[in-house]
């Protein structure tokens, strides 16, 4: 919390843009008939060492969210602003070079899929250096510092991702994530698929990046899981960013019905299931 | 890879086997101890010391001609596998990158391919552009390609849509790294079976296509020609057609078990790969309209 | 409502001889072994519950803890090579270990019923969902074709999908995860059991849909009385239904109790990480853990 809050103080005195800012961004896929809007419309900033938290079920299109600002995606409206770079125009070779430099960084949904099955934990977390043309003997030893960071045995830096487990994986891919000392990562349900021992070590991991002052934008379906460490909190709903506010605002005090919903709905170990009612309620106002 | 395969006792096998074979088509020629066109009026003779085979009907020494023959059986089956590979894998790696309308034409191209009866277009081509071991082979080379285009597109479209690849572009990552880094040992160990595939269906057709006298003019010795005239002589020479079948049969048999030993030591995904897409889609089709005419 | 506890609030493996359970429970567990007869090698060790009729008990633990198995013991379905090595499984007051493969098959679906965490993979991919409910139906209760169908759109019903007529015609790839857990559960309850396993029915789905199905299945619980065995690798999703909790980790059961204590006042070490971690990283920061007031 301190850390993040000296981010903004920095910030009050230096008045420098936000890392990443989404700005009107709308999204179509498909074609003819399948022709759908994903995104429509969506605003959204992260500030400089800043955690935001963004919360959407399925279908809510906080993925393409992830991959337009990524540039998986393209765009047919709006802009994507990277440390004040609209990045949704680049050419092909300006953009390589753009992610070269490794500002942003994600952390995949699965990380046993993100990892190349036939390359060591090595070479996967030297890759993103050797790309910037980084020498190898360098790139590895930073692997290896990074490997540390993350809580990880050296040892593993001559594994293939099959031999790990579950947990060690994804601090894997968030170390890789890590290596080009970015300014914002993009962790896409970074502890849907890891049991109560993991998810409490990633989530202390990136508490500790936060403290770094690594801006996060921590996405998942679950607002119960990003509670804990997220500064701010924007709840996407159908395309839409219908609340953004800080954690404590939008946990204590949601003003938009799904939002409600949701908070409802988060199992939490109040062992009271009287809002049965109320989350009846609420969806019957969602639905109407 | 190949260290692996000959860990396995079926992969040294295969290998002996090949190498024994390669062995003969480089020095085979040299060793025939009579020369192989030089008829004699010594005509369909029982294997003795001077004809350790017997002579044919026309005299000639089978042994010679089995020895000479060798060379042109086995660059002729290289030949076309190496075509095959060029012509299907170049296409079937870029039907992945280079966008929708290469896609659709490449695939179209290929269902045409499949879909020609094999020994009939072989036939039909070298009667345009003449009976010629080169024709004959570059045709077979081009029916058999499906085989390699299949393979590699279906390995190129796994790795093309994984995590991994993406994660790489995230970070900056060229196409040509994506291919060196992440594509190159996926692709390869599926290619290599289906190379050792090719490898025996190659000579199966070499055979098939010198059994029906095309690519090889009549007193050229060839493994298919021998086999195909000895069966003329059966009631006299009933011994005669193993010796030529043997070899055919032994080639062939140890590509396959080539082919199954790298399947067997290459990953998950090599194998994955194979077992469900190249198997039943592609080998299945081009064996079954190949095989079986010797 | 009240869930007797039969057991000390923490237990440990190969604890004495059980008591004859009382002819209300609809399933009751005596230290249960199950493992790999061939090894000798057991997976899990002496698991003990009583579920009365109309309760509701909830299993916690991760993946590997054995509570799976467990399941598929008390439902007759283990997998090769395991079976149970040791101590009873009564359902309704029946040993299951005197049950023939029929009895068994009797017995499942009829008094007791289960639904998983991947609801697509039960259903048959070429069947209209409907038709799949009503066969069933039709094989269980000997329901004629007309009954059968309209038997089935009420399940549907009951279990709040809307336009049940429509959904009846609908096949698997056309519904939402959700819709096809419930479809799952109307299959489940079709037969009238007297008791639901929930193994990881909500872990694959968005919050708002898991809470769905958890409401629900709390009200057919209060609707059919019908008895719950919830489990779950979240402490809370136990808690939001549960009135008595097992924690399961390694194939035992480290700690058993009323959920509001093992809540308050957790034992082992595994309990209060699972607690702690949502004291520390989930909505309980902003909430506290006592049931105080949203908003």
């Amino acid at each position: 919390m301190t850390t993040s809050e000296t981010a903004y103080h920095r910030l009050s005195s230096v008045p420098s843009p936000p890392v990443l800012s989404v700005e009107d961004v709308r999204v179509t896929l498909g074609r003819g008939l399948h022709r759908a809007r994903i995104l429509d419309g969506v605003s959204l900033t992260v500030e400089r060492g800043e955690t935001v938290g963004l919360i959407g079920e399925t279908g809510s299109g906080k993925t393409t969210l992830a991959r337009t600002i990524l540039g998986l995606t393209p765009v047919s409206g709006g802009r994507v602003l990277v440390d004040g770079e609209d990045v949704t125009r680049l050419g092909r070779r300006k953009r390589r070079a753009l992610r070269r430099r490794g500002v942003v960084q994600y952390v995949f949904q699965d990380p046993l899929k993100s990892l190349d099955p036939d390359l060591t934990i090595g070479e996967s977390l030297t890759e993103p250096l050797l790309l910037q043309g980084v020498p190898g003997d360098e790139a590895r030893e930073r692997a290896l510092r990074f490997l540390g960071r993350v809580h990880l045995d050296e040892q593993l830096l001559d594994r293939l991702p099959g031999r790990l487990s579950g947990g060690q994986r994804q601090r894997v891919a968030v170390a890789r994530a890590l290596v080009t000392e970015p300014d914002v990562v993009i962790l896409d349900e970074p502890v849907s698929a890891l049991d109560a021992a993991n998810r409490v070590q990633v989530l202390s991991i990136l508490q500790e990046l936060k403290a770094a002052g690594i801006a996060l934008l921590f996405v998942s379906h679950d607002l119960g899981s990003v509670a804990g460490v997220a500064d701010r909190i924007a709840v996407l709903h159908r395309g839409e960013v219908v609340e953004v506010g800080t954690t404590r605002d939008v946990v204590t005090n949601p003003s938009h019905p799904y939002t409600q919903l949701l908070l409802r709905s988060a199992p939490t170990l109040r062992s009271a299931s009287a809002d049965r009612a109320e989350r009846a309620a609420l969806r019957a106002r969602l639905t109407a | 890879m190949v260290r692996r395969v000959l860990t396995l006792p079926s992969g040294r096998v295969a290998v002996g086997v090949l190498l024994a074979v390669g062995l003969l088509a480089l020095v085979g020629p040299l060793l025939a101890p009579q020369d192989p066109l030089a008829t004699t009026t010594d005509a369909l003779a029982r294997p003795s010391v001077q004809h350790w085979l017997g002579t044919d009907s026309l005299g000639r020494d089978v042994l010679s001609r089995l020895l000479d023959g060798s060379r042109v059986s086995v660059v002729g089956s290289l030949e076309v596998v190496v075509i095959a590979l060029v012509v299907g894998v170049v296409p079937g790696i870029l039907s992945v990158q280079l966008g929708r309308v290469f896609e659709w034409a490449s695939l179209r191209i290929v269902d045409t391919l499949i879909a020609l009866p094999f020994l009939l277009f072989a036939v039909a081509v070298t009667a345009l552009l003449g009976n010629g071991i080169t024709q004959a082979m570059v045709v077979t080379g081009v029916l058999v390609s499906p085989l390699f285009f299949r393979v590699s597109r279906a390995a190129t479209l796994a790795v093309a849509r994984s995590a991994y690849v993406e994660a790489a572009v995230i970070s900056g990552a060229s196409v040509t790294w994506v291919a060196r880094r992440h594509l190159w040992s996926k692709v390869l160990p599926p290619i290599a079976v289906a190379f050792a595939q090719t490898l025996g269906v190659g000579f199966v057709i070499v055979s098939s296509l010198t059994f029906l006298g095309i690519g090889v003019q009549p007193p050229a010795p060839t493994w298919g020609g021998l086999l195909a005239t000895s069966l003329g002589f059966l009631d006299q020479q009933p011994w005669a057609p193993i010796a030529p079948a043997a070899l055919i049969v032994a080639t062939v048999w140890a590509s396959n078990l080539l082919a199954d030993a790298i399947r067997d030591v290459t990953g998950e995904a090599g194998r994955d790969l194979l077992d469900r897409r190249t198997r039943r889609s592609a080998t299945a089709p081009s064996l079954s309209r190949t095989g079986g005419t010797p | 409502m009240t869930t007797t506890l039969t057991r000390p609030a923490t237990t440990s493996a190969g604890s004495p001889a059980p008591d004859q359970p009382a002819p209300t429970h609809a399933l009751s567990v005596r230290d249960l072994h199950v493992g790999d007869p061939s090894t000798g090698h057991d997976i899990v060790r002496g698991v003990s519950f009583d579920l009365p009729r109309g309760g509701v008990v909830g299993v916690v633990g991760e993946s590997g803890s054995g509570k799976t198995l467990t399941c598929r013991a008390v439902l007759g379905i283990l997998p090769e090579p395991f079976a149970v090595t040791g101590g009873s499984v009564e359902v309704v007051g029946r040993d299951t270990a005197t049950l023939t493969p029929r009895e068994w098959t009797g017995l499942r679906g009829s008094t007791i019923a289960a639904v998983f965490q991947d609801p697509a993979s039960y259903l048959n991919p070429s069947i209209p969902v409907g038709r799949q409910v009503a066969e069933v139906l039709r094989v269980k209760l000997g329901l004629r074709r007309r009954a059968a169908r309209e038997r089935s759109l009420e399940l549907l019903a009951a279990v709040q999908l809307r336009d049940p007529a429509r959904v009846w015609a609908q096949y698997p790839f056309e519904l939402s995860g959700g819709m096809l857990q419930r479809v799952l559960i109307a299959a489940a309850v079709a037969v009238e059991p007297q008791v639901l396993i929930a193994d990881e029915a909500t872990t694959a789905l968005d919050v708002t849909v898991q809470a769905e199905i958890l409401d629900l299945l709390a009200e057919l619980r209060a609707s059919t009385g019908l008895a719950l065995v919830v489990v779950s690798h979240d402490l809370a999703v136990v808690a939001q239904l549960c009135t008595e909790v097992l924690v399961m980790r390694d194939g035992e059961v480290v700690e058993q109790g009323p959920v509001s204590r093992v809540l308050h006042d957790p034992q082992h070490d595994y309990t209060r990480l699972l607690v702690r971690e949502h004291e520390q990283y989930g909505l309980e920061r902003f909430l506290g853990t006592d049931g105080g007031e949203l908003r």
